[in-house]
């Protein structure tokens, strides 16, 4: 089907000109050089015997002239029988080496492409959607995988090509040349078919998914439907844009129908005109009856295969975007570089902040000139509003991106000249949205301390409400959590995560709270495990929580990334500045005052 | 054709009745409707081969003519021209072929997709809560999708090929009738070699699709999950993995390779070939047949190289079309618990809701989910249901509008047992306000007067008023009609529930269930939820679902559920009194 593949391929800008692209796919290509030595010999072998089976034929067609011998008679059907038993080997050899060497090369490329994913800091995360990495690493390879799958494909056809038209040309030019004349046509009229092709196709599948779009929609709101009794109203909308589609999509079969038989007239008139010329140069004496019969069977053989190599050129732009894709994927520079691999085991947690200078890809300075030590064991808590810094500084102290000028330390050691790895193990990192791992409870909970014995886990998870919450669970600590976690409610997974760094006893302990509503008894939960959290590490809390600035040891208010304000709660409530004033702004509905005064509204008053 | 009697909340009237029963004769009674497409489908393949087999016979006869005759060119022009007149006649046969199967396949599938449709629209709430909408996306696209493919181009490719199959029989009997065995011979070993291939791939291919749903489960999941990761120092772990995974869906892809690297029909063509010809030169040296038909017979069996290398996708299809089919009529045929109970009793409901040990569970072999519930609320009061997840308060609130039916025990509304008033009544005097709020891609007018089409717009400014909606919206260019959604503006938590609570406003229902879940960053906003649902809770009986302590302080009456449990029912000052871990909550 090589005619309709690639029809629907998205639009990518090429930057790597096709040189530079194939330097990189070497080395891939390389090393299959076994299976692509022998690849090479099957092709020979494969269109050779393609070449022989109409050659043999037309040789049998002109026995058929003088008085046919018995040997002949049997001779000719066997050596055709051979051929075509030898094709079907070939044919064997070459989808099996084919398939292993090209499924190697797509490993390995994706491997090399996950690795590099992995291994880039969250710049480039930001940059590029997780959904864009995982087509890259899968479909992008697979693409490119199938391109030099097509690729065999046609030069085995193209090679079947060139034997018979050198034995074509040796019996006859001009009828040869008639034969070339037509392929132009072909090739033309291919190209001129894929594009109508490609615009009829696309409009089908976006009339597609308008459809489907439409059906999710009010799928999803079948509730409320339901609830209002409006069941009809979208099913009148479901049935327009049904009908749509089919109006589309009806116009794209009238074109796709049509494809193969104007190819087949095409091949019908070509066939006609070979009859009629071979004829009359046969009549001539110019060339045998075994000649023109050669002539007529060698058709197919030019055309269908022109048709292909038409359909391969967008196959191969496709393909070369796929790959370079994959490259730039990486290639992409990492920003966060290390001077050297110091491993410091066991870190106290003493961090110290020496004009740091933070801004995002090419943006306005996040933090300037920033200074700021937490001493070990310190829970310090960072409020301030959205985009004061509060999420840089953590992110800093975790490594997730590179800071600009200035110095960071962790116990008086320059962070970038420690090992990355073993320093990691020493923080314990809990995000706004909890994330988990598909699999237990109790492997996510291990995930960052994979020593960890389950009885220790077991008794750990049981200081938080007396583990309470675990009975909740059909399986205990052997609950599936599902797909990211999706199994469990967020203050369910908040817990988790939570539990995870208890049990990793990290040097630093950095939490983002969340925003998200919990229930008043799972949230009475949290508190606990970050209380016991923050009485063994050094702690930086971005804090939404009344209590947890209330528990801190020490609050800083961040503006515009400097520091303007910094004291307890009650010092920062009583000096009554920028501190009040965001309390009032996001801690104050929390509070029990609060709760209180929503009585107002009880008994009809506003 | 049978029609089915299923208990359905909405019907179409006029829908054409298709055989549900089996998915083979649903796809047939389908396609029925299109008799006329189907017949020129089968006349086009039919003159296609016939057409088609046309050229080798021709080409034998002009080898014929100039064996006999070779200064005749006006008639080997007449011959090329009839060579040339019926490939263009193919040719059209060839496209009434297509487009008459791909038409029908377009028919088809915009007819089940309808009939899909409005039988799940038909179907309950229970129905809806309990299935998962990736489910039945799935089988509204890609089900649906593969039933079209079964016509074109399974059908088409199939039927167009097993006539191929057949014209080298047709045409080879005017040169010696004995032709006959070789094609004939290909035919039978041909549909047996078709089938072992088909019956050998189809658990390879199923193992290639499985390999590489793991591997991207897993890769999706590391690369979302990347800081975690990173964090947790786990990046060569996770590399490794990925290897590994990779490592077995090449395997599995690579012995797919290996099953269709044999392949046999390719073998046995090259042994038909070969034989037709032996026994045409054999025909020939006896002098029972001539040149010309030596050439013709060889250029027929030719022809069955279309049966044997383009049919193998098309077989799939049709199983595939078939599996699909079978898929649809499975969630088609699903049965519906609940019936609109036109006898019911009909009238003004006043708000009193009363539990009567009430026991629920969702299959007959699974835990219970409510476990002997006893209540009684009063009309106007406002209640706040409040427990861990997983404590049954979303099921027990669903139980009042009869999204679900109690396994035992009784639910009453006004003291009649819900089952007893008509679904309608029900519907229209009890609204709820679920957790993820579900907004329709349109204007916010037109969700907001989604219940009541015919509301005024001062009502509609009303409503949004008392729900704290208004002054939000009149921050957007468009205000009332601005579109919001994919397509529009996208709204945060606290707004979204402000606009159903306006919707709720607007149909004034007696019974209001409310699952509050979203939370404020900051205070003022705050203040505008919580005056929202103080407005929305007035005058009527509410039931609300909340984290928030201000609801539940000030609850008429707080429902604490415990694993399916009721463990305590009172007002504010009564639970501190009595319950240390109620206290634990509202300490600081």
């Amino acid at each position: 089907m090589g005619f309709f593949s690639g029809l629907n391929a998205e639009k990518y800008d090429r930057q790597y000109s096709d040189m530079a692209l194939v330097r990189r796919i070497y080395p891939f290509i390389k090393r299959q050089w076994l299976r692509i030595v022998l690849l090479t010999l099957t092709v020979l072998i494969l269109s050779g015997a393609g070449a022989l089976q109409p050659i043999i034929v037309s040789k049998g067609v002109d026995k058929l002239n003088s008085q046919i011998t018995l040997n002949a008679v049997f001779v000719i059907p066997l050596l055709v029988l051979c051929v075509g038993v030898t094709g079907w080997v070939a044919n064997w050899a070459q989808r099996r080496l084919s398939m292993r060497a090209i499924g190697d090369i797509v490993m390995d490329l994706a491997t090399t492409a996950y690795r590099a994913a992995i291994q880039h800091d969250l710049s480039f995360y930001d940059e590029m959607s997780s959904g864009r990495v995982v087509s890259r690493i899968t479909s992008d390879t697979q693409e490119f995988g199938t391109m030099i799958q097509l690729l065999t494909d046609v030069l085995a056809q193209i090679v079947e090509g060139v034997i018979l038209g050198i034995v074509l040309l040796q019996i006859n030019v001009t009828l040869t040349l008639y034969l070339i004349a037509m392929m132009p046509m072909v090739f033309v009229s291919t190209i001129l078919y894929r594009k109508l092709m490609r615009r009829v196709v696309r409009r089908g599948f976006r009339a597609m998914a308008n459809v489907n779009a439409a059906v999710k929609e009010t799928i999803s709101g079948i509730s409320i439907a339901k609830n209002f009794r409006q069941e009809k109203t979208i099913y009148d909308e479901f049935t327009e844009a049904n009908n749509t589609s089919f109006k589309v999509n009806f116009q794209r079969g009238i074109v796709v129908s049509s494809v193969f038989p104007i190819m087949n007239a095409l091949a019908g008139l070509a066939t006609a005109l070979m009859v009629y010329s071979g004829g009359m140069s046969v009549s001539k004496g110019i060339v045998s009856f075994g000649a023109w019969y050669l002539f007529i069977l060698g058709l197919d053989r030019f055309l269908y295969p022109m048709m292909n190599i038409a359909s391969f050129w967008t196959q191969i732009q496709n393909g070369f975007s796929a790959a370079e894709r994959t490259f730039a994927l990486i290639e992409a520079k990492s920003a966060v570089t290390q001077d050297n691999s110091d491993l410091k085991p066991t870190l106290n947690g003493k961090i110290e902040f020496e004009r740091v200078r933070f801004a995002y890809r090419d943006n306005e300075p996040v933090l300037d000139d920033f200074n700021l030590t937490i001493q070990t064991g310190e829970n310090l808590a960072i409020v301030g509003h959205t985009g004061a810094g509060k999420s840089s500084i953590a992110r800093l102290v975790a490594r997730f991106y590179e800071f600009q000028s200035g110095r960071i330390l962790l116990d008086g050691i320059d962070i970038r000249s420690l090992n990355l790895e073993n320093y990691r193990r020493q923080l314990g990192i809990v995000s706004q949205v909890p994330f988990l791992f598909s699999g237990t409870i109790e492997e996510n909970i291990r995930y960052a301390s994979t020593h960890a014995s389950p009885d220790e886990i077991l008794a750990i998870v049981r200081r938080i409400g007396e583990g309470e919450w675990l009975d909740a669970l059909p399986n205990g600590l052997s609950t599936e959590v599902g797909e990211r976690g999706s199994r469990l409610s967020t203050g369910q997974r908040q817990l988790v995560a939570l539990i995870r760094v208890l049990v990793q006893q990290p040097a630093v302990f950095i939490l983002d709270e969340a925003t998200a509503s919990i229930d008043p008894f799972t949230e009475k939960q949290i508190q606990q495990a970050i209380n016991l959290n923050l009485a063994r590490s050094t702690s930086i809390l971005i804090a939404h929580r009344l209590s947890t600035v209330k528990s801190a040891d020490r609050i800083i208010v961040l503006e515009k990334g400097k520091i303007i304000e910094e004291g307890t709660h009650l010092q920062l409530m009583k000096a009554g500045r920028s501190y009040a004033s965001l309390y009032n702004t996001y801690f104050r509905h929390q509070s029990l005052e609060y709760v209180e005064d929503m009585g107002q509204y009880v008994d009809g008053n506003s | 054709m049978t029609t089915t009697s299923q208990l359905v909340e909405f019907k179409i009237p006029d829908i054409y009745h298709t055989d549900r029963s089996h998915p083979v004769r649903w796809i047939l009674s389908h396609a029925k409707r299109y008799w006329y497409l189907l017949l020129g489908g089968l006349a086009g393949s039919i003159l296609n081969a016939a057409l088609g087999g046309l050229t080798p016979v021709l080409i034998g006869q002009a080898f014929n003519l100039m064996q006999d005759d070779p200064g005749n060119i006006k008639n080997l022009g007449i011959l090329a021209a009839y060579v040339a007149a019926t490939q263009a006649l193919r040719a059209l046969s060839q496209y009434v072929r297509n487009l008459s199967f791909e038409t029908t396949a377009q028919f088809v599938e915009r007819n089940v997709r309808d009939e899909l449709y409005a039988s799940l629209i038909g179907k309950s709430m229970t129905f809806h809560s309990l299935q998962p909408i990736g489910d039945i996306m799935a089988k509204t696209t890609n089900d649906v999708r593969e039933v079209n493919y079964f016509f074109s181009p399974g059908v088409t490719m199939v039927l167009g090929s097993v006539v191929f199959l057949f014209i080298p029989i047709v045409y080879s009997i005017q040169y010696h009738i004995s032709l006959i065995a070789v094609p004939l011979l290909f035919i039978f070993v041909y549909f047996w070699s078709i089938r072992q291939y088909l019956m050998k791939l189809s658990p390879v291919t199923e193992s290639v699709r499985s390999n590489f749903g793991e591997l991207n489960i897993h890769l999706a999941e590391s690369i979302d999950g990347i800081e975690i990761v990173k964090g947790a120092a786990r990046e060569t772990e996770e590399v490794a993995n990925f290897m590994s995974n990779a490592r077995k869906y090449r395997n599995a892809v690579v012995k797919q390779g290996d099953v269709e690297a044999v392949f046999i029909p390719m073998l046995l063509m090259a042994f038909a070939v070969a034989l037709g010809l032996l026994h045409a030169l054999v025909l020939f040296k006896l002098g029972l047949i001539n040149i010309g038909a030596v050439v013709s017979y060889f250029g027929l069996l030719l022809m069955l190289d279309f049966p044997t290398f383009s049919s193998l996708h098309a077989y799939s299809r049709i199983s595939l079309g078939v599996a699909g089919a079978r898929r649809i009529l499975g969630l088609m045929n699903q049965e519906n618990n609940l019936d609109q109970n036109l006898k019911g009793a009909t009238g003004a409901i006043i708000g009193e809701i009363e539990f009567r040990n009430v026991s629920f569970r969702y299959g007959s072999n699974s835990e219970a989910v409510l476990k002997n519930i006893s209540f009684k609320v009063r009309p106007g009061q406002r209640v706040a249901i409040v427990g861990q997840t997983g404590s049954g308060k979303t099921t027990l609130c669903r139980l009042v509008n009869r999204t679900y039916d109690t396994s035992s025990g009784e639910v009453l509304v006004d003291g009649i047992d819900v089952r007893d008033w008509t679904l309608e009544t029900l519907r229209q005097n009890i609204s709820i306000i679920e957790q993820d709020i579900f907004l329709f891609s349109r204007s916010i007018n037109k969700n907001i007067t989604f219940g009541k089409p015919d509301a005024s717009p001062e009502a509609v400014i009303n409503a949004s008023k008392s729900a704290q909606a208004d002054e939000f919206i009149n921050t957007f260019p468009d205000k009332y009609e601005t579109i919001i959604g994919e397509r529009g503006v996208t709204l945060s938590g606290g707004q979204r529930q402000r606009l159903a609570l306006a919707r709720a406003f607007l149909t004034d229902p007696r019974i209001l269930i409310l699952d509050d879940s979203t939370s404020a960053i900051d205070s003022a906003t705050e203040d505008r939820i919580q005056k929202a649902i103080f407005a929305a809770a007035r005058g009527r009986t509410t039931l609300i679902i909340t984290h928030r302590l201000s609801q539940i302080r000030w609850a008429d009456i707080i429902l604490v559920m415990k694993k399916g449990e009721l463990v305590d029912i009172g007002k504010h000052e009564e639970l501190m009194q009595r319950s240390s871990v109620y206290r634990e909550i509202f300490s600081d």
